[in-house]
């Protein structure tokens, strides 16, 4: 840590918990550093909250567009956002591969939303799909900058283009849809339930546009991203977790599936993308239990829940699961989906929290609020 | 001067890490710019980016934090440098 060095360069990523530390720091260097990151971060934050309640006071009023409103654009290899713009809405498709498949599967995305869940878009208000192909060179990540999608080409020797697979796209296009309700913080177990909310309707999306059931599903999470000649058939699984690759230069696919493997790191946010693996093991026991198509009765419990209020930002397994259960009885009963939605969170080894009587049913944190360190 | 890239995150979370020492190279002079400015710039602008790399630069005892999308330029062309990957 550089907590006693100066100067040092401070960035967003650092976890609150560092900064609040440092910004008591002795050192006026170090902590009047940290302090204005403390203070960009509760500033960006406070307005993706306002952001949230203006996308929801937009669904009380005009209806939204059953269509879609798409643009692509090419950042020509550079990292300046949102680059030129090449596609829009109803456009006749370019030359370039990468753009058509951002183009068609933002598309397939919202129609998904739409169809499945009634949802206008990420917002639920009809907000324009960005997205960005072609950032910087041989860039092996695709991420949502908060605005817009962002896809890189991979290097050709570990990843392909990051536009290739249809549950990539939708993964980013959640986070986008999950900042715009439950916003869980990108922390420790709140992050991983982002990251898996956003594995969870990623696969869900390719579902529905290849019209497979839960058991035809292959339930992976970047099949078709991985060059020839690794060692893997995609970047996670849902199904098993922790056998995605094996491979000389990626290494193990490191995701448990249950609570024993939880892995305690500071490294991706504190592990955001591979205690994710639990929660997805659950959505992917429930979808196979209750059977038939994975976005209808799992996929809408698990909507329900992200989209129903009364998840914290700074939800914890135990509180999911205790929502996923709670937003099951509410659409089903006290029935097999509710019995199916527990039985899966104890196969993964998460025992649902008991909600205090001064929070059940409420957000523990207003929309627009700041959170709390 | 030894320079050390750490990368996590990312929608993969591939985790890499690569060093370099400057002696002897022709880009000595270049990269200890570099990593300079790369220890020394200020606060990044944004928010944590959903499926962003994150990168830790180390170099004389220091250690610098940061995350894409927002990179200053050399920090960028630093990170491709040293981990020989696309950044």
């Amino acid at each position: 840590m550089t907590a006693d060095r100066a100067p040092a360069v401070f960035c967003t990523i650092v976890p609150p918990h560092v900064l609040d530390k440092m910004s008591g720091s002795a050192d006026a260097g170090v902590s009047g550093a940290a302090r204005r990151t403390l203070e960009q971060d509760a500033l960006q934050r406070t307005r993706r909250r306002l952001t949230t309640v203006i996308g929801a006071t937009g669904v009380t009023g005009a209806a939204a567009s059953d269509r879609p409103v798409r643009t692509i654009h090419d950042a020509k290899h550079q990292d300046a956002l949102p680059g030129r713009k090449v596609r829009g809405e109803g456009d006749k498709a370019a030359e370039d591969a990468s753009v058509n498949r951002a183009y068609d599967a933002l598309g397939a995305t919202f129609e998904t939303y739409l169809k499945a869940y009634a949802r206008h878009s990420i917002d639920d208000a009809g907000l324009p799909l960005v997205a960005s192909v072609h950032y910087l060179q041989d860039y092996n990540n695709a991420f949502w900058n908060g605005q817009q999608m962002v896809f890189g080409d991979g290097d050709g020797r570990i990843f392909l283009d990051f536009t290739l697979p249809l549950d990539v796209i939708g993964h980013e296009l959640t986070h986008g849809v999950t900042q715009y309700s439950a916003n869980l913080d990108y922390f420790g177990q709140s992050g991983a339930l982002n990251e898996s909310v956003s594995d969870v309707f990623g696969s869900l999306i390719k579902q529905f546009t290849l019209g497979q059931s839960a058991e035809q599903a292959d339930w992976l999470i970047g099949a078709g991203l991985l060059a020839p000649g690794v060692n893997g058939h995609a970047l996670r699984s849902m199904k098993a977790p922790g056998t995605a690759y094996d491979d000389p230069d990626l290494g193990t696919d490191p995701q448990p599936g249950t609570m024993a493997g939880y892995v305690s790191t500071s490294r991706d946010n504190g592990g955001v993308h591979i205690n994710s693996g639990i929660p997805n093991h659950a959505f992917y026991l429930l979808a196979a239990e209750l059977g038939g198509n994975a976005w209808e009765q799992a996929g809408q419990i698990w909507y329900d829940t992200l989209t129903g209020g009364s998840l914290s930002p700074h939800a914890q397994f135990a509180d999911f699961a205790a929502a996923t259960a709670a937003a099951a009885k509410a659409r089903y009963g006290e029935g097999d989906q509710y019995r199916a939605v527990l039985a899966s969170w104890s196969q993964v080894g998460v025992t649902p929290a008991v909600p205090s009587p001064d929070s059940a049913g409420l957000p523990r944190q207003q929309p627009g609020q700041p959170q709390e360190a | 001067m030894r320079i050390e890239v750490a990368r996590s995150g990312g929608f993969a979370a591939i985790e890499r890490h690569a060093a370099l020492d400057t002696a002897g190279r022709p880009d000595a002079d270049r990269l200890v710019a570099l990593a300079e400015a790369a220890l020394t710039a200020g606060p990044a602008r944004g928010p944590v980016v959903p499926d962003g790399f994150t990168y830790e630069i180390t170099a004389d005892g220091r250690t610098a934090r940061c995350a894409d999308p927002h990179l200053t330029a050399e920090q960028r062309e630093l990170i491709r440098t040293v981990l020989g990957e696309g950044a």
